[in-house]
């Protein structure tokens, strides 16, 4: 019997060579591979079956390779610099009233706008971080127990993709050092994707958009901190709000709170009726000592609120299953 | 968690209506998800009597009862007597017995919450009229025992309501585990209502069983059974208590008042043993844990040597219900000599697990490491009420009142006694921090202005301890059960939140007036955005996440995807390289629900593991801009212009000019592998000469795996390149000029295979030497059928600054054009 790596080879170059490559997967040598394996000892099996397998898996994509490059010769090149083609006529765009931008993006502009008027910068999350920036640096130790309440997902090489925008607080507090050191203040707002492994229906999704913010300086309070929040929703509504706060526990604040507003008229609201926002709280000193930044002179506050909620109060949208659906149906009422 | 407000009663004050105390203890300690009103459930059960109870003729097991109400119902047949009648199928009905009945009418609680709750009549059974029924625990929603019906062992006067003679007029109140992560104390009732008797300013006082940290286990006992325990790391554990009971009769239920709780906070009734030990943990959060001594002893070698250590490695073990795991070092092991009986915190093991033999008991109390425990939790997958209480890390000093207590119930409802010392490892004893504070402190944190007696007043509700110093500083220590108290802010919180939040003045932090610059990349997305919508697109948002089968079918190498090794489901298993795929994959849905003509595009990230890692050891993320067209009519002409006409004006609109090359065959770059190479490009910035992307049709392949019309094409470009050569100095304005512009169309007949980018380039050299406002536009591109020339057509346009253009000197132009074109070429002017 040949060995599989001159098997391989010579149908490997075979299909190179071939018009007709997929024919070559029917080679009589390739299909003996297989009826061998009867005939082997049991515990050999396993690692020659592998073997095979693999073996199948490189001479299927070859076929593909060749098999697109075989359709692609008899493909007729284009003029890939004119400006239309061959006796053609000169292209219009989609009628603009057709286009509609996301709900979603528009709402994440909206609150960068606000945000940014308040004194805040804005930088966008991350989609693919690691533990040390999800977890270790926002005060969860390894094996903590709040690691539960994230839901996260986990690659192969054990990067995180992140359940919340917190996954830049780090890189917000490094990058902001110094010029909260030399008299300044870190005010800077995080908007991006977030992802929590958890099964989806109308309220629930897998991934979502968050606002994050974090602001440090000598002087920080947890009043300021209700103060900015309210400030943010009063603008975002354009009209004055009550607040109500829940106490609340994430591990990266001391102390938490979920922060709520009353009903805003813009969407039907009553008093006495309430819309939990977002959760919030003054930053744990260990959160501030992580990044260098010493919680003895310094103080901060953070808070993480998402996009689609906003979205779905305001146009009253059903179900978060439109937002990542890509159906024009939906689509098309933002035109 | 559930939590129940009768219960809460018992230990604290509470005479404010439900929904007030719901809003409080929302406001100033845990959002409280549902209420369930447990009297509605519970309404309508009545405690009779049976009077008499006589097996019918001719059924194998129903009885006929008279049953005496006290006679409080209305409306219902009686007999001369006044008893009602009852068919009853229950083996255990019997005269002089009290029950439940169930009277006509009423609903059957364990269907209260369906959607059609069985309401009960009164009906025929093997001829006799049974008014009503009588209950078993199941249909009460106590517990899973349909064997019989429930007896009631209390004396009760017949015809009082079942629901006031439990306390079961009460209200249910749903907590999210994960909002109390940090209070184990209040993961007990008692701790619960602490904290409810410090949110509505009512004095709480520990009960005293709970504050005597050294009860007096009278372990004089003579001839005590041996047993030891010993902690080998007391990184594990940080105390174990244990002590032996014997006698327990195996038949005694605890009293149907602690059934009741129990099974109302779910919590099953087992035993008077095992209600003992979770009725405790509901108690107090402490759990406990029962082995069986005999086969402790057995399995040990004799000897009930416990010991506390870590799993080996290959160790294996058989759980209660017969589950096999094997074991990792960072499992915590009870162990009867080395050889594993339990999963510390997690379950106990099989071979010691107690059962309706079982003579003598060992009743654990113990804390272990809650990391480990978290570790184990996950590996194994074990989610018990006490793991979820030990993985909140109980104070050590608990164990002792816990297990007292343990001892007392276990003794009055079972009967059983201790048989032998208490045993006990305490390797490292706990003592609560003292933390130095000052209202200034607290006030500088919180934006407060509490005062000293401010904070002394809220934290003795808690029942932390206050020494006042000179200094005017107080010194707080936290009472033992409070785990989650180390460093200053841990009490300023307590403070905060006790006299609530909401009454802290609200203010707005001072900045200077300096302007904050928006970041200039966002404005270019969502400029892009409006020029896409301009152009007829619609703004999707897609998965991060894909399936391999996408992957494949834009002939992508999946082993380029980042992998996610615990998705939910195979949709999300890979990171995605490009947007392209994820834009195809919605193309074939929104035709088939009859759109025809679409643009789709997205502005995001995507993670093809090519991009390599940062500084930061994370990996590069890429900024991409993806676009496709598709039409399901049958329609002429190229989609590729399609797509290239859309990037073009908006490339414009940022006054980024584009040129186009050839696009190589098999690229490497993910971007570019569902694009057809023959009728795709590279797209280029003009000035800067850097590739910002590729436009194109795709594969045929990649057509028919997406199942796409043969009129689709797209784009995809990095958005940070093309932001970054929008970032040009200066401006691109050119000043009009007074004068007249001339226009001259002239047509160039070609190879089929000139390239229309020659000739505009060549024209603009011919035009380089005079100084002219200039514009060279397309008018036709002709090619007969089966010719191997096209005619190119183009429209020059000229305009002088000072005066008006003569024909001769527009003719000198238009030939100097001509000329260069046709040296570059070969074109014949036709």
């Amino acid at each position: 019997m040949q060995n599989i790596d001159d098997i391989s080879k010579n149908l490997l170059s075979q299909i190179t060579d071939s018009l007709t490559p997929r024919e070559v997967l029917k080679a009589p040598e390739f299909r003996q591979l297989y009826s061998v394996i009867k005939t082997m000892p049991v515990e050999d099996r396993g690692n020659y079956g592998k073997q095979i397998n693999e073996l199948k898996l490189v001479l299927e994509s070859a076929v593909r390779t060749r098999e697109s490059e075989l359709e692609s010769a008899t493909i007729e090149p284009l003029d890939i610099s004119a400006p239309w083609g061959i006796n053609s006529k000169p292209l219009c765009l989609l009628p603009t009233e057709m286009g509609s931008q996301h709900p979603v993006t528009l709402e994440i502009d909206n609150v960068i706008d606000i945000f940014t008027r308040m004194g805040f910068d804005v930088i966008e999350s991350r989609q693919i971080d690691d533990d040390y920036h999800m977890f270790s640096t926002l005060n969860f130790p390894e094996n903590h127990p709040a690691r539960d309440g994230y839901d996260t997902f986990i690659t192969d090489e054990g990067y995180i993709s992140p359940a919340h925008t917190s996954t830049m607080q780090n890189r917000i507090l490094i990058s902001g050092k110094e010029k909260l050191e030399s008299g300044g203040q870190i005010g800077v707002v995080a908007i991006g994707r977030c992802f929590r492994n958890e099964d989806i229906d109308a309220t629930h999704e897998h991934t979502f958009y968050q606002y994050e913010g974090v602001f440090v300086s000598e002087t920080a309070t947890l009043g300021q901190m209700l103060g900015t929040l309210r400030s943010f929703f009063e603008s975002y509504y354009g009209q004055s709000l009550k607040i109500r706060t829940q106490p609340s526990y994430f591990p990266f604040v001391e102390p938490g709170l979920e922060f709520a507003i009353e009903k805003p008229a813009e969407l039907n609201g009553k008093s006495g009726e309430w819309l939990e926002m977002l959760g919030c709280g003054m930053i744990h000193p260990n959160v501030l000592t992580a990044a260098g930044i010493d919680p003895t002179k310094y103080r901060g506050y953070a808070w993480g609120g998402g996009i689609e909620r906003l979205v779905m109060l305001k146009y009253g949208i059903e179900d978060i299953r439109h937002f990542e659906s890509g159906k024009l149906q939906f689509l098309r009422k933002f035109v | 968690m559930i939590i129940s407000l009768n219960w809460l009663k018992k230990f604290t004050d509470i005479d404010m209506p439900v929904d007030e105390l719901v809003t409080l203890i929302g406001a100033r300690l845990v959002e409280i998800e549902t209420v369930i009103n447990l009297g509605a459930k519970y309404k309508d059960g009545i405690i009779v009597k049976v009077v008499k109870a006589k097996k019918i003729d001719g059924s194998d097991h129903l009885s006929l009862t008279k049953i005496d109400d006290g006679g409080i119902s209305k409306n219902i047949e009686r007999d001369e007597n006044g008893l009602i009648q009852v068919v009853c199928g229950a083996p255990n009905v019997r005269s002089d017995q009290l029950v439940v009945w169930l009277p006509p009418g009423s609903v059957v609680p364990n269907t209260f919450l369906d959607s059609q709750p069985f309401v009960l009549g009164a009906m025929k059974l093997c001829g006799f009229i049974s008014n009503g029924m009588i209950a078993s625990a199941r249909e009460l929603d106590l517990y899973d025992e349909h064997t019989g019906i429930l007896e009631i062992d209390d004396d009760i006067k017949p015809g009082t309501s079942f629901a006031s003679a439990y306390e079961l007029d009460d209200y249910l109140f749903d907590i999210e585990n994960k909002s109390l992560t940090h209070r184990p104390d209040c993961f007990g009732i008692i701790g619960f209502a602490r904290e409810v008797a410090a949110i509505i300013g009512k004095k709480f006082q520990t009960p005293d069983w709970l504050m005597n940290l050294s009860p007096d286990f009278k372990t004089d006992i003579s001839n005590p059974v041996e047993l030891n325990v010993t902690i080998d790391n007391p990184e594990l554990s940080a105390r174990y208590q244990a002590i032996v009971m014997s006698g327990a009769d195996a038949d005694k239920k605890s009293p149907i008042q602690i059934q009741t709780y129990l099974s109302r906070v779910g919590v099953r009734p087992i035993s008077a043993v095992v209600d003992v030990t979770n009725y405790l943990m509901m108690l107090t959060g402490q759990p406990l844990h029962a082995f069986d001594y005999d086969k402790l002893v057995a399995v040990g070698g004799g000897k009930a040597d416990i010991h506390v250590r870590s799993g080996h490695e290959n160790e294996e073990l058989e759980l209660i219900g017969g589950q096999k795991i094997e074991l990792s070092t960072e499992d915590i092991v009870i162990s009867a000599g080395d050889t594993a009986v339990g999963l510390a915190g997690a379950m106990g093991g099989s071979s010691t697990a107690i059962d309706d033999n079982t003579k003598n008991i060992i009743i654990e109390c113990a804390t272990f490491n809650l990391y480990n425990l978290r570790a184990t939790q996950m590996r194994h997958g074990i989610f018990s009420e006490a793991i979820t209480r030990f993985t909140k890390g109980q104070s050590p000093e608990l164990t002792a009142p816990v297990l007292f207590e343990a001892i007392n119930y276990m003794s009055q409802w079972s009967g059983a006694s201790c048989s032998s010392k208490l045993a006990e490892s305490y390797p490292i004893k706990h003592e609560q921090a003292r933390i130095e504070l000052t209202a200034d402190i607290a006030n500088d944190i919180l934006g407060s202005s509490y005062v000293n007696e401010d904070i002394v007043r809220s934290l003795n509700n808690a029942e932390f301890t206050i020494d006042q110093n000179p200094s005017q500083s107080l010194v707080v220590t936290a009472p033992y059960w409070r785990a989650d108290i180390h460093i200053v802010e841990d009490i300023v919180e307590e403070v905060g939140r006790l006299n609530g939040y909401d009454s802290i003045a609200l203010k707005l932090p001072t900045r200077d007036f300096t302007a904050v610059i928006p970041n200039e990349f966002d404005s270019f997305r969502s400029r892009m955005r409006k020029i896409l919508v301009r152009a007829g697109a619609n703004e999707v948002l897609s998965y991060s996440f894909i399936n391999s089968n996408i992957l494949e079918k834009a002939d992508q190498n999946v082993a380029n995807s980042y992998k996610v090794i615990n998705s939910i489901s195979p949709d999300l298993q890979y990171y995605r390289q490009s947007l392209t795929p994820n834009l195809l994959d919605l193309i074939h849905p929104n035709i088939k629900q009859g759109y025809e003509n679409f643009a789709l595009f997205e502005i995001n990230k995507t993670h093809p593991k090519n991009n390599g890692i940062n500084d930061e050891k994370v990996p590069v993320e890429s900024d991409m801009t993806a676009l496709v067209i598709a039409n399901k009519n049958n329609i002429s002409g190229a989609p590729y212009y399609q797509a290239k006409r859309i990037l073009d004006y908006a490339c414009q609109s940022f006054d980024v000019v584009l040129s186009y090359e050839p696009l190589e065959h098999n690229s490497d770059d993910p971007i570019a592998k569902p694009f057809e190479n023959r009728r795709s490009s590279k797209v280029i910035d003009k000035s800067s000469g850097s590739a910002i992307g590729i436009v194109g049709e795709y594969k045929k392949s990649v057509i028919r795996g997406f199942k796409l019309p043969e009129y689709s094409a797209g784009f995809e470009i990095n958005s940070k390149a093309l932001f970054k050569v929008t970032q040009k100095t200066g401006a691109s304005y050119i000043v009009p000029s007074r004068y007249p512009s001339s226009e001259r169309d002239i047509c160039f007949q070609v190879d089929k295979d000139i390239q229309y980018s020659q000739i505009i380039d060549a024209a603009n050299e011919g035009l380089e030497n005079y100084k002219l406002i200039s514009a060279i536009m397309p008018i036709d591109i002709y090619q007969p059928d089966g010719g191997g020339a096209k005619n190119i057509t183009i429209r020059v346009r000229l305009t002088a600054y000072d005066h008006t253009l003569t024909g001769d000197e527009v003719s000198t132009v238009i030939s100097s054009i001509s000329n260069s074109v046709i040296g570059k070429t070969e074109a014949v002017v036709v």
